[in-house]
């Protein structure tokens, strides 16, 4: 075991007892509901390591990533940056800090403004920031930026309806790259390609992280590709983590994890596998289910599941698991 | 003889070349695969074999589609609407597409079996019923009187697939049927659909981009790309030994259990786009085994040791 202290130096983010609550209805005739997307999530992000967040649609990886970047505020809990609570810091001195942590969406469309050209969208970042840059500073960033992630700088004058998806998306690892960053939060930032195209992309973040020192949290809903890609997995679900696995070798105990490696089929005809079947579907997050939230589909629950929530626990070597009952 | 043959077809939409060549079969009982990345033409190829593609502007300016022994080009309207609501049914990926917003579940699987295989009312019900219940979705009584709106996105698809099989058709076309839902969704989904076409020995054309998919539940593949077959050949001949370089590609690229970390790669450069499709092999831009001879011959797709492929150099 690492010390206490020797385990804060190599954490770049630590994250506590996170926890973000929505709430709909409250008109006239629907009663007002609350719900929990992110549920008492607690997770250290290590210094150059890729930190992989998987889970299905809803499970709150969104919410989570707009947390840890305090692009939204935590009903409960904390996330501190290199040791700073970002909940303490004014908004000048979280604008400033914004610098060292920033975000790649899925949606590569989303993030550039359709009406600027590919150079714009890339200084973008620096005005915001209030960095004032000579037209000479302007044009080797942008040309070093552009570069970096492998286009070629004539692509500069480009629109974004000139790009094909993959392009798009370097042109969004590029702004987030600008002020240069040491933490990157990528928020499936390939689901929406095809995969001769999300494996040039991985590609590049991989040799980026080695070259530039950086330090990503990965979300993805692709569990063979969080497998490959991150150092460390966590499995949500319903908004809790469900199991952390420290590599990409553990093998997974949390019968909700095997039911994603379950549902995963390899490329390979040889491995055809049948998918026990689960029941029902993921429960709607209003539901606020007392003991585990994967109870009504998992086929080991016990009246234990479902009356008592299985707390987070070490199987060691930083293993984690939320389970009364885990598999062998 | 194949239950559905589709011979060199060509299709254009106004002035735009989509499919070139495009040909494959589909035996009684046999789950074929298309695959390939977006815009390679798989929906477009549905459309043909459907008979809507005039609904989209559509023309297949050259080649053949031979559904148990009859040609289907040119055939009339009324005609291919028997076709379609008897003998062939299609999935698409968007369940709403296929189901009226405002009517309930079981009626409109009951009257896929009143209109097409002349049920009464009652021995319809029963008839949803029991379809409703092999897809395993719970409660099939409340389903049935559940309108659209109140089932999760993975039980409408599911309600699709029971509406694709009631009419007893002998092919199915399903365009990417699980892309939209969930992982654990998908996999269930795509296990009781190719348990159930088995079963009853119905001929599937499943069109998918994952690869994963294929290797799971295909007998053979159709590879498209930019409009043109690459290769076709047995599920187990594509990914053991596959002929064409795409092919090849495509299989490396999708990360597998214990990949060593820094050894996935993609494939240089994009698909091309329609408009500056590449003469010669539509590949050769990306392929690392390109000559002169592919960027100015079209490589016409030719028997392999096993299967077809469409390259100048590919090995066997
Ligand atoms: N601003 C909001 N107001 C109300 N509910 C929200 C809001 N943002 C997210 N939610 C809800 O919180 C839950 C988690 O959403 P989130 O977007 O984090 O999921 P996700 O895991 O990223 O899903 P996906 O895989 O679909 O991207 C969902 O039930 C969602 O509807
Ligand atoms: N209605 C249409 N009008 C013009 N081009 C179309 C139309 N539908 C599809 N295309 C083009 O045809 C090609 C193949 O499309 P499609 O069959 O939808 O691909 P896939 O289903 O493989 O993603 C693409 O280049 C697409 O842009
Ligand atoms: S706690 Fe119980 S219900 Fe939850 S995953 Fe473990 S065995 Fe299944
Ligand atoms: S024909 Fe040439 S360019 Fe096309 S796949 Fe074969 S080797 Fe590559
Ligand atoms: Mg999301
Ligand atoms: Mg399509």
């Amino acid at each position: 075991m690492e010390s206490a202290a020797a385990m804060r130096e190599g954490d770049l983010v630590r994250i506590t007892g996170l926890t973000r609550e929505f709430s709909s209805g409250g008109g006239l005739m629907t009663p007002r509901r609350t719900m929990r997307a992110v549920n008492e999530v607690s997770l250290d992000v290590p210094r150059g390591k890729v930190t992989g967040v998987v889970g299905e649609s809803g499970c709150g990886k969104s919410t989570l990533a707009r947390l840890v970047l305090r692009l939204l505020d935590a009903t409960a809990g904390t996330v501190t940056f290199d040791g700073i609570d970002l909940a303490s810091l004014s908004p000048g001195q979280m604008r400033k800090l914004r610098r060292r942590m920033q975000m790649v969406f899925q949606d590569p469309y989303s993030a550039i403004d359709p009406r600027y050209t590919i150079r714009r969208a890339l200084l973008e970042p620096f005005q915001v920031q209030g960095v004032v840059q000579t037209a000479a500073e302007a044009r080797a960033t942008v040309d070093e930026l552009i570069s970096m992630v492998g286009l070629s700088p004539r692509m500069l004058s480009s629109f974004p309806h000139q790009l094909s998806g993959g392009q798009k998306q370097r042109v969004g690892i590029a702004r987030a790259l600008a002020l240069r960053p040491s933490f990157l939060v990528l928020d499936e930032p390939t689901a929406s390609l095809d995969v001769s195209i999300q494996a040039q992309i991985i590609d590049l973040l991989e040799s980026l992280k080695e070259e530039l020192g950086l330090t990503y949290l990965f979300i993805s809903h692709d569990l063979s590709l969080v497998r490959y890609f991150c150092d460390r997995v966590v499995v949500m679900y319903l908004g809790r983590a469900m199991e952390i696995l420290p590599g990409a070798k553990a093998q997974p105990r949390h019968h909700y994890a095997h039911a994603l490696l379950d549902s995963n089929f390899e490329p390979d005809p040889t491995q055809r596998k049948v998918i026990t079947m689960l029941a029902g579907e993921i429960p709607s997050p209003f539901a606020m289910i007392p003991g585990c939230a994967f109870a009504a589909r998992c086929p080991a629950a016990s009246d234990l599941c479902r009356r008592e929530r299985p707390a987070l626990e070490d199987l060691g070597g930083g293993h984690m698991i939320a389970c009364h009952h885990p598999k062998n | 003889m194949a239950l559905l043959s589709v011979k060199d077809i060509s299709v254009t939409i106004g002035k735009l070349n989509l499919l070139d060549g495009v040909a494959f079969d589909i035996g009684a009982g046999e789950i074929l695969g298309l695959v390939g990345e977006s815009g390679s033409g798989k929906s477009l190829t549905a459309m043909c074999v459907m008979g809507l593609l005039p609904r989209i502007g559509g023309r297949i300016t050259e080649g053949s589609i031979i559904f148990d022994g009859r040609e289907m080009i040119g055939l009339p309207e009324v005609e291919l609407r028997h076709l379609r609501g008897k003998r062939i049914a299609l999935i698409s990926q968007n369940p709403m597409t296929s189901l009226d917003p405002i009517i309930r579940i079981g009626a409109q699987i009951d009257q896929v079996s009143t209109l097409h295989l002349g049920l009464s009312a009652e021995a319809a019900k029963a008839r949803s019923l029991d379809l409703i219940a092999q897809l395993r979705i719970p409660e099939p009584e409340a389903i049935h009187g559940a309108y659209p709106h109140q089932l999760s996105g993975g039980m409408k698809q599911r309600i699709v697939i029971a509406m694709a099989l009631a009419a007893d058709p002998d092919l199915i076309v399903a365009d990417e049927p699980t892309t939209a839902l969930d992982v654990t969704i998908q996999a269930q989904i795509i296990q009781i659909m190719v348990e159930l076409v088995r079963d009853r020995g119905l001929a599937l054309m499943l069109i998918t981009h994952d690869m994963g998919v294929v290797a799971q539940a295909c007998d053979r593949v159709v590879v498209l790309y930019a409009g043109r077959v690459a290769e076709t050949n047995t599920v187990e001949a594509i990914f053991a030994e596959p002929h064409h370089p795409y092919t090849r590609e495509l299989i490396r690229c999708i990360p597998r259990l214990g990949q060593a970390p820094g050894s996935l790669k993609g494939i240089p450069g994009a698909v091309p786009s329609v408009v500056d499709y590449p003469a010669g092999c539509r590949f050769n831009s990306r392929c690392g085994a390109a000559e002169d001879l592919c960027r100015n011959t079209v490589p016409a797709l030719e028997r392999k040791t096993s299967g077809l492929a469409a390259c100048h150099f590919s090995e066997v």
